[in-house]
């Protein structure tokens, strides 16, 4: 069986002002939209919501998945169940979710101002010495207040200014609420309602009141699994990487093959986190690896390509650069459609049947194989075509010329 | 029989009675390794085909065979023992694949960063900020270097810096009028941290300011969530995850292996805070306390000894010493120590320094611990463990016993600070302490210059010696945490994804394989079929070098291993592409293997090259999960090098010259 009939030669070069403006068109898109709307990073990059909740019956993760995603509200959750020595509470879970609760700057603003900060009288009826906030902090999670006194607050006092500003609700708490959690320097925490609230009434809504408990062991903000120390160095050791890389093909090849590898890499790399970004898609720690696989997938491709490319300038010494373009693809092309099929094929069934972080990977290695195999023939090759164009023309003679004598002298 | 074949069976007699003799002083690698040589032997004693053919088939055998020994507890727990594996491998393949977060869940670990010691340790820079600056205002101290200790001295005759609450900083004065050297000028040099609040007359006092505060608090947790990862990452287990949730670190640890999970807590917990202190030896703190407040039903004493007291110049110094009871552990001693140092008057410009005495037994010819003794310290750290960069553990042999220690290197602010100390204190004794226990307090001989310092290991057997040696070094490299940790909370958690994700998950890989290999045995029939060896060979060695490593497999990592069998497969697809191409130039099957071979590998090397760099680089440079993917991503290159055209070449030259068929098939007629 033969996919392509051998020896027939494709005009792919004939077409390529099409596909360059493509390729063009679909990489400023992409560096577009991860500046606007921008990535819709997961937990891992962001963090997210985290309520600890001991059910009163016995259910299993799945159930409580299943509720949270059936209202809708929410991304899909991280189900954990905990191990509770305590025989009492039977069904003990964390429930992670990627939104977090904000508070605007208006809302902010107001908070602020009722707690009386910055506010320079010291004892007027609406700010008593002892509710004069010295410093208001948000936390991250936008659901606590940490507020700072100078003297033994008025708890009483801080919960009406707090509840005085409109759209702020506080949290029903088992314990006091504000609370002195340091009494050394007069620190205050006030729980707002967030996000975990509304999870809790999700949870209530689609399981029952008799499953549900009144209120969640603990709701709290989570921080990101990977900060920016991993971001910065994944960016800078792809970068690293690429140097090397360029170097490594300039040795083997010739200094106009390096730029296009790269190139092609960082179009695939772009395209895929393009396609994330469009489709909404929640980029996590897998994403990260699915886009590296992809770099070094799009990489061996270019790399296959380009050796065709190099033994066919030393077959037909005659022939323009574009034309030898032509025939390696097409030599090639029943390699670049079989691997490429064959990569394609064991993603696929997870892209069809996986669900959730697993469906993205596969999503980000499906888009990123058709998107590799392409910016082999239309990004590398007619890159290293225009850069051997314009060499030869700053230079003296031809370039496709003065590049096979370099492969001669290189070969002998 | 030739006579290579009676060689060959000859050497795989030795081999096995090497494996018996090894069994015998129970040496498993070294018996597996021996068991492995047999089978090669057995396989070069064939008759088949040539001597370099049969070498490399009995190689690619070997290899099979002890990937599959190493991955036999791995397979039990990944069957849930329908493969089984006898417990007496159990016990000596100590490594294995483990199941990720996502997959079994683990341990979860809940810490709370004690800020407030951050804070204190911030506020104390600040003291002795304000003692050179009020040092030089004074006219005491010329403003270069560090104070010396005689200049400190002086300066404390006329002012004392104390620090009542951990934010605050009082400066009391011994003349009122001398509150002028808090002058507008020192007031605005601290003004952007430091808030001045009202004291006694004669007395000025700050206050570190409560955004300042907020900011240090923030800190410590974001460096001490880093430091934990760090730890984590070292320990090779990439997969477990570290959050940090208000001022708490919260770190989830795949697994269930109870051993593993005891290793982590330990080398999470250790502050690793590595600090320099001066010793007093001339106040002689211990001498002037009264027999009577010295417990010696507690088994406490007062010893005394000489030490040196600057140059030239020796004192009597006296310090404690408790005996450890029998059947009492060396930490309880301490607890009982300190309860009676508590008791102590000790000045706040000094603290006491505990340090473990041991004494040599003849007989056994060992250390054996016998308790602790004191050091009467000056509180301020000369030189702390920020300023180390690299940490290596190494044997000094030169004291007849050999002795292991680890050798730190400091930065060059840090080696500068070193040197100026050393200098200063020449003939004195300076105690190294770790995590708050006196590791050793070594006389100051002359300047230590060039930035290195180590730390021994103290007695005990080598093998403890060295996995202490082993874990210092860890937890140096890695940073010591700006302020200590203390365990909250600790609960085993089950996986993060539902049943029915991983079991759809466990079908997506199974199928994705299996319609790879289907199609590549259609499309280039018994040469597709080889390269499906080839390709699940690759698999197996991915994952026995994985449980090496002590690896985590989660789903995503599961479909990284289904997406390798896609990719390794490229390798015989340029191959066989090639032979087809060269069969269609009208050559005959084994010339076109041979070309084949040779054309394609040119474009196979450099792909893998590429790849295998890129791979390199993101191991040394990355993190945490890029790291580990790294890692698995070039044991995959490797692998598929050998498996996708060694191991297929010697199938291919068996058909070509041992077989010698007419027609290859490679699914097209020619």
């Amino acid at each position: 069986m033969e996919l392509f009939k051998p020896g027939k030669v494709y005009d792919f070069m004939g077409a390529r002002k099409f596909w360059i403006t493509l390729s063009l068109t679909l990489t400023f898109a992409s560096v577009i939209l991860l500046f606007w709307p921008g990535p819709n990073y997961g937990t891992d990059f962001r963090g997210g919501t985290e309520i600890e909740v001991a059910f009163k019956r016995k259910i299993d993760s799945g159930e409580v998945r299943h509720a949270v995603i059936a209202s809708g509200q929410f991304s899909e959750p991280d189900v954990v169940e905990v191990q509770d020595p305590d025989p009492a509470h039977h069904s003990r879970f964390l429930i992670r979710v990627q939104e977090i609760s904000t508070v605007d700057e208006t809302t902010k603003a107001a908070i602020k101002k009722a707690l009386c900060l910055g506010v320079e009288e010291t004892n007027t009826p609406e700010c008593p010495v002892n509710a004069h906030a010295t410093e208001v902090k948000f936390s991250a999670g936008g659901d606590k207040l940490a507020v700072r006194y100078d003297l033994e607050p008025d708890l009483a006092r801080i919960k009406e200014q707090v509840l005085g500003v409109p759209n702020v609700k506080l949290r029903a708490t088992a314990g006091a609420n504000p609370q002195i959690v340091n009494p050394r320097d007069h620190r205050v925490e006030v729980q707002l309602q967030s996000k975990g609230d509304q999870l809790m009434d999700v949870l209530r809504a689609e399981l029952g009141p008799d499953t549900v408990p009144d209120s969640a062991l603990r709701v709290e903000w989570v921080g990101p699994r990977a900060g920016k120390q991993l971001r910065d160095s994944a960016r800078n050791s792809v970068a690293i990487a690429i140097i090397f890389i360029m170097l490594y093909l300039a040795f083997r090849f010739d200094l106009r093959f390096a730029p296009g590898v790269v190139v092609a890499c960082l179009h695939d790399a772009l395209v895929v986190l393009g396609a994330f970004v469009i489709f909404r898609k929640e980029v996590t720690l897998s994403t990260i690896a699915a886009v590296l696989t992809l770099v070094g997938y799009s990489m061996n491709d270019t790399v296959v390509v380009y050796d065709r490319i190099r033994e066919n300038l030393g077959k037909h010494r005659g022939k323009a650069f574009g034309e030898i373009i032509n025939l390696s693809v097409s030599e090639t092309l029943s390699r670049t459609i079989l691997t490429s099929g064959a990569t394609m094929l064991s993603v696929l069934a997870f892209f069809i049947w996986g669900t959730g972080v697993i469906k993205d990977f596969a999503f980000a290695m499906v888009v990123g194989i058709v998107a590799g195999t392409y910016s082999s023939i239309y990004v590398a090759a007619p890159l290293t075509e225009w850069i051997d164009h314009r060499m030869s023309n700053s230079g003296k003679g031809g370039g496709t010329a003065a590049m096979k004598k370099r492969l001669r002298t290189a070969r002998a | 029989m030739s006579s290579h074949s009676r060689k060959s069976l000859l050497l795989a007699v030795a081999c096995a009675i090497g494996a018996y003799l090894f069994f015998h002083v129970d040496n498993f690698w070294g018996m597996v390794l021996m068991g492995l040589l047999v089978v090669w032997a057995l396989v070069t004693a064939l008759p088949m085909m040539d001597a370099a053919w049969r070498m490399k088939v009995g190689f690619v055998a070997t290899v099979f065979f002890g990937i599959l020994i190493a991955l036999w507890p791995t397979f039990e727990g990944l069957s849930h023992g329908r493969i089984r594996c006898p417990q007496y491998v159990k016990d000596r393949i100590t490594f294995g694949i483990v199941k990720g977060l996502d997959l079994q869940g683990g341990l979860r670990l809940v810490y709370t960063v004690e800020v407030e010691e951050a804070i204190r340790d911030k506020r104390d820079r600040f003291a002795d900020q304000m003692r050179q600056d009020l040092a030089v205002a004074y006219g005491i101290h010329s403003g270069e270097g560090l104070l010396k200790r005689d200049e400190l001295a002086k300066l404390d005759e006329k002012v004392h810096i104390y620090e009542p609450e951990s934010a605050v900083l009082r400066i009391k004065f011994k003349d009122p009028a001398d509150t002028k050297y808090v002058d507008d000028r020192f007031i605005k040099k601290y003004s952007a941290e430091l808030a001045q609040m009202k004291g006694e007359p004669g007395e000025v006092v700050f206050k570190i300011r409560a955004d300042v505060e907020t900011q240090i608090r923030d800190k410590a947790v974001a460096q001490a969530k880093d430091t934990v990862n760090r730890r984590v990452d070292e320990l090779g287990l990439r997969e477990a995850s570290v959050t940090t949730r208000d001022e708490d670190i919260i770190v989830e640890v795949p697994g269930q292996d109870e051993r593993t999970f005891n290793d982590i807590k330990e080398i999470i917990r250790r502050t690793a805070r590595l600090e320099f202190k001066m010793v007093d030896d001339e106040t002689d703190f211990f001498g002037k306390i009264p027999d009577s407040e010295v417990p010696a039903n507690e088994g406490i004493q007062i010893w005394s000894e000489n030490a040196p007291a600057g140059p030239g110049k020796t004192v009597k110094s006296s310090y404690a010493r408790i005996t450890k009871r029998e059947n009492e552990s060396m930490n309880d001693a301490l607890e009982r120590f300190k309860k009676w140092t508590s008791t102590l008057q000790v000045p706040d410009d000094h603290v006491i320094g505990f340090e473990k005495v041991e004494d040599y037994d003849e007989e056994s010819s060992k250390f054996i611990e016998k308790g602790w003794r004191t050091f009467y310290l000056f509180s301020r750290a000369e030189v702390t463990g920020e300023y180390i960069t690299d940490a290596q553990r190494a044997v000094n042999t030169q004291s007849g016993m050999p002795e292991i220690y680890v050798g730190i290197t400091f930065s060059p602010t840090g080696a500068d600070r070193f040197e100026e100390v050393t200098g200063a204190n020449i003939q004195r004794r300076f105690a190294i302490i770790l995590d708050d226990v006196v590791n050793s307090a070594p006389v100051i001989k002359s300047k230590i210059g060039g930035g290195r310092a180590s730390i021994t290991m103290g007695a005990g057997d080598p093998d403890t010696q060295l996995k202490n040696a082993e874990k210092l070094e860890m937890v140096l490299r890695s940073g010591a945490l700006p302020a200590p940790i203390t365990p909250s909370n600790e609960s085993l958690i089950g996986p993060t994804l539902g049943e029915d994700s991983i079991k759809k998950g466990g079908i997506g890989a199974a199928a994705g394989m299996a319609l790879v290999l289907l199609f590549m045995s259609f499309y280039y029939r018994k040469s597709g079929v080889v390269a499906d060896i080839a390709v699940l060979f690759n698999l197996l060695i991915q994952l026995g070098i994985l449980a090496a490593f002590s690896g985590t497999l989660t789903l995503p990592g599961i479909a990284g291993l289904a997406l390798t069998v896609g990719m390794a497969v490229d390798a015989n697809v340029l191959i066989n592409e090639r032979i087809r191409e060269e069969l269609r130039a009208g050559r005959s099957p084994r010339a076109a293997v041979d070309a084949g071979y040779d054309k394609a590998f040119s474009a196979i090397i450099d792909g893998h090259v590429t790849i295998f760099i890129s791979g390199l680089i993101l191991m040394q440079y990355g993190t945490g999960p890029v790291k580990g993917f790294a890692v698995t991503l070039v044991i995959g290159i490797i692998a598929s090098l050998f498996t996708g055209v060694f191991c297929t070449r010697l199938v291919f030259d068996w058909w070509v010259r041992g077989a010698k068929v007419k027609r290859l098939s490679v699914g097209a007629e020619f």
